[in-house]
């Protein structure tokens, strides 16, 4: 072929390429208002929607037809070792985070669309707990947290940001919260010091909106809660994702313990805001309000189980609610508009840090409590009587699902110098001989806490696994012996099970694509989807040909 | 086009079993010669006498072995190929290049060195910016290959090309664009049930299903129970003409271009001051 022939055609290649490649249809973008409206067909955010309700409105697989539910397809993440993530499907993809990469499946046949990964990534292997999806963007954390835009459709690289520092403590895990044009994230390493915060971020560009610190800066309100020698570090990390609430423009995020975790001595007063729920304008980043649930922990109880909002009738009047089984044991309902308490009850049989709370929510401490040198035994365990185990509601049995852990730790302290990213050696919580814990799944009425029905769980007690209400009537949720069950929802009655296998660390979602219904979870290597049984059609070989 | 593959020069065959290849002691010339653009260049000239005819232009090997890919090139220490170069591989058909300078001994170093590191390190000779004028303008290349967020999805994702390839592997994609296809981007057609055709790249496919992302963008998660048939494309839409319409030199400043894309700055380059204050 000539130079000139040459030029033409690839003129006329390029023209054409370039008109048909201008953008991918608007309409399957993931837009804000799609977020909005809750899930349906997909599964839009890491709790499902902004609420944090994890209740879908799929009926297709229900209480009548749920003990037919078969598995339809396994994806091996290769190199995944405790998968943490909750997927998100939109428009027939299904995204998985894993340690520092994302895969994109087909979600009808669990096949590969693509996959990225980050190399040479500072501490290595973290756990991820997911992507956030908003327009044409997948969100990721790396371990060593740079937020990270992915192409959809192709994994394409958009942008990547390292807003915070691994050496100053941090290692990112958080599933990025995406709403209206920006996408928040926060930080781990609380437990080796690392003073919290959250960051909201362009989503076209990755620019830095607004920061809010969650240890307060030397002269602001709240730093004479803390000692000189902590509050530059101090913990309060903000490992987990959030709700929101379009209307009040407010976002709810649960705040990690104070550091060091075990040992207070240091670190005098009540140490905000760790251990608090946190109310954030969405624009400016402000702190709204904030409630803090353990004043001055000694026992590493992060209040980072996702916060549910709520609007339900509270004595006789209708409230904005937002509710949480905290990891210290008290359920709690506060009034989301102005933060303020209405009530907390233990959701756990065994509890002895505390014998209530006053009328403003603060714990009312039980004498030699604290850890000690030589130990002491303390209920719940450092693990928390919930922890980041997926709480889920469903407004027609009007319950809140919880995964409730009893069971109680003998606590050791030591009163060492803090070191910043330095462990305590000798400090933390071990299971007390002969002792032995077990896992619930509890149904609560959400306004008074009072314990609806629960089910049992028979385990070793290592899981992370929560819960999903569907419209069909039925609960999903993982135990700790590697199953997959359906209950039903209004009476926790068992309807079905699978076993996977392996231990579970995160909780299942549903979704739709065209008209069937599947259920998912993730195991520790594993994406298991499952689906109404339906015989196999025959699959002819197909004229496959490749061009001489 | 013969003056292109002339620069892509070639070094001494680096045998496992050479005695020379166990000294790995740092040597105070890998400061000065290693990773420098002008010490490469003049390693390419001399290799390109020296050095090209066994191992192959484009470093792909030949009678002596791959000097990018494969044990005779990776995790090789400067001072190990140094010796290779200077001591010859006894027994082997590699000789002794000990008559040369010093300099031009490290100068060949160099340039072997560089073949085996990430493009992005290399330092590729020619000018990014008149690359990249190049790259969004009249070569075309960001119609297919899209670099943080600019640009076509039909070709590879190319923010990273500079730490995911050697230069090699970057130069031959443009020259040779059907020679190797990058995984997800084989070019496909397939024709459904009901007639209709659909073109573009397979992300993944099975006897059972294809996942196809078409020419204009559009994904498709097929089961293969409603196709008739799938043929697979002999060429993908990367112009494989592009010596007939661009110089050495333009072909050289888009390599330099790609070649300094990186998804992150590695360390060594990065601004020390932190994200986190």
């Amino acid at each position: 072929m000539s130079g000139s022939a040459a030029r033409r055609r690839l003129a006329v290649t390029s023209a054409l390429i370039a008109s048909v490649l201008a953008a991918f249809p608007a309409a399957s973008q993931v837009k804000y208002e799609d977020i909005l409206r809750g899930p349906g067909k997909d599964w839009l955010t890491y709790a499902g929607d902004y609420s944090a309700q994890r209740h879908s409105a799929l009926t297709q697989i229900n209480t009548g037809n749920v003990s037919s539910l078969v598995p339809k397809w396994v994806y091996h993440i290769e190199v995944g070792r405790r998968l943490s993530a909750i997927p998100l499907v939109h428009d027939g993809i299904m995204y998985v985070g894993n340690s520092n990469e994302v895969h994109a499946l087909d979600a009808v046949s669990g096949r590969k669309i693509w996959h990225y990964r980050q190399e040479d990534v500072e501490g290595g292997s973290r756990a991820n707990r997911g992507v956030g999806l908003l327009d044409d963007s997948v969100f990721f954390v790396t371990g060593d947290c740079y937020l990270v835009a992915l192409h959809r459709k192709t994994g394409a690289l958009l942008w990547n940001h390292q807003y915070a520092d691994p050496a100053r403590g941090y290692h990112c895990t958080v599933a990025p919260f995406a709403f209206k044009d920006r996408v928040v994230v926060g930080v781990s390493g609380g437990d080796s010091g690392a003073r919290g915060f959250l960051t909201a971020h362009s989503a076209k560009t990755g620019e830095e909106l607004w920061r809010l610190w969650t240890v307060p800066a030397k002269g602001e309100f709240g730093a004479d809660t803390w000692g000189p020698k902590t509050l530059d570090w101090g913990g309060a990390a903000t490992w987990m994702s959030g709700s929101y609430d379009p209307d009040l423009n407010t976002l709810y995020w649960g705040t990690g313990n104070p550091w060091p975790d075990f040992y207070g001595g240091d670190r005098p007063g009540d140490n905000l805001y760790s251990d608090s729920l946190i109310a954030v304008d969405g624009d400016s980043g402000e702190m709204k309000w904030y409630f803090q649930f353990t004043p001055h922990d000694v026992w590493d109880w992060d209040a980072q189980e996702f916060p549910v909002l709520l609007d339900l009738p509270y004595q006789g009047e209708d409230r904005k609610l937002v509710v949480q089984a905290n990891r210290n044991g008290f359920y709690y309902v506060l009034d989301r508009v102005s933060g303020e308490f209405l009530h907390a009850n233990p959701f756990i049989d065994q509890l002895t840090w505390a014998s209530g709370v006053d009328k403003n929510g603060r714990p009312i401490l039980v004498e030699g409590q604290a850890p000690q040198p030589g130990g002491v035994e303390v209920c719940p365990t450092v693990r928390g009587a919930s922890n980041y185990m997926s709480p889920s509601f469903n407004p027609n049995t009007g319950l809140l699902y919880i995964i409730a852990l009893e069971g109680c730790d003998i606590y050791t302290s030591s009163a060492r110098e803090p070191v910043p990213m330095v462990g305590f050696a000798g400090t933390g919580g071990e299971k007390p001989p002969r002792h032995s814990n077990q896992f619930y799944l509890r149904a609560l009425n959400p306004t008074t806490g009072e314990r609806v029905w629960e089910y049992p769980m028979t385990g070793p007690t290592i899981m992370w696994a929560g819960t999903l209400s569907t419209e069909g009537g039925i609960v999903f949720f993982g135990d700790d012996d590697h199953h997959l069950v359906a209950l039903e929802a209004k009476t926790g009655e068992h309807l079905w099970h699978f076993n996977v296998g392996q231990q579970l660390f995160t909780s299942p979602i549903t979704y739709m694509v065209g008209d069937k219904q599947y259920v998912t979870l993730v195991s520790q290597t594993d994406v298991f989807t499952f689906g109404l049984f339906e015989p196999v059609k025959q699959v002819p070989v197909i004229k496959r040909t490749r061009e001489k | 086009m013969q003056r292109l593959l002339v620069l892509l020069l070639f070094a001494a065959p680096l045998a496992a079993q050479n005695p020379a290849l166990r000294e790995v002691a740092r040597d105070p010339n890998e400061d000065i010669y290693i990773g420098k653009k002008e010490h490469i260049a003049a390693g390419e000239q001399l290799y390109s006498i020296a050095c090209s005819g066994c191992h192959g232009p484009g470093g792909e090997g030949g009678r002596g072995p791959n000097l990018v890919i494969g044990p005779a090139a990776q995790n090789k220490k400067p001072t190990q190929i140094y010796s290779a170069i200077k001591i010859g591989v006894p027994g082997g058909d590699m000789p002794p290049f000990g008559s040369m300078s010093e300099e031009q001994l490290w100068q060949m170093t160099a340039y072997v060195s560089s073949l085996s590191r990430p493009a992005y390190e290399v330092d590729v000779p020619g000018d990014p910016e008149a690359g990249k004028a190049l790259y969004h303008g009249k070569a075309g290349c960001s119609n297919c290959h899209m670099i943080r967020g600019e640009g076509g999805s039909l070709g590879p994702d190319l923010s990273n090309a500079g730490l995911q390839n050697y230069v090699l592997q970057l130069r031959e994609g443009v020259l040779e664009p059907n020679k190797r296809i990058t995984p997800g981007f084989d070019p496909v057609r397939v024709v459904t049930d009901s007639g209709e055709t659909i073109e573009g790249v397979a992300k993944n496919y099975t006897n059972y299903s294809i996942q196809l992302l078409d020419r204009s963008g559009t994904l498709h998660l097929l089961d293969t129970g409603g196709l008739k048939e799938i043929v697979f494309l002999k060429e993908t839409w990367m112009p494989a003409n592009i010596t007939d319409r661009f110089s050495d030199d333009e072909i050289q400043n888009i390599l330099a271009f790609v070649s300094r894309q990186a998804a992150r700055i590695p360390s060594a380059d990065a601004d020390t001051e932190t994200a986190d204050n």
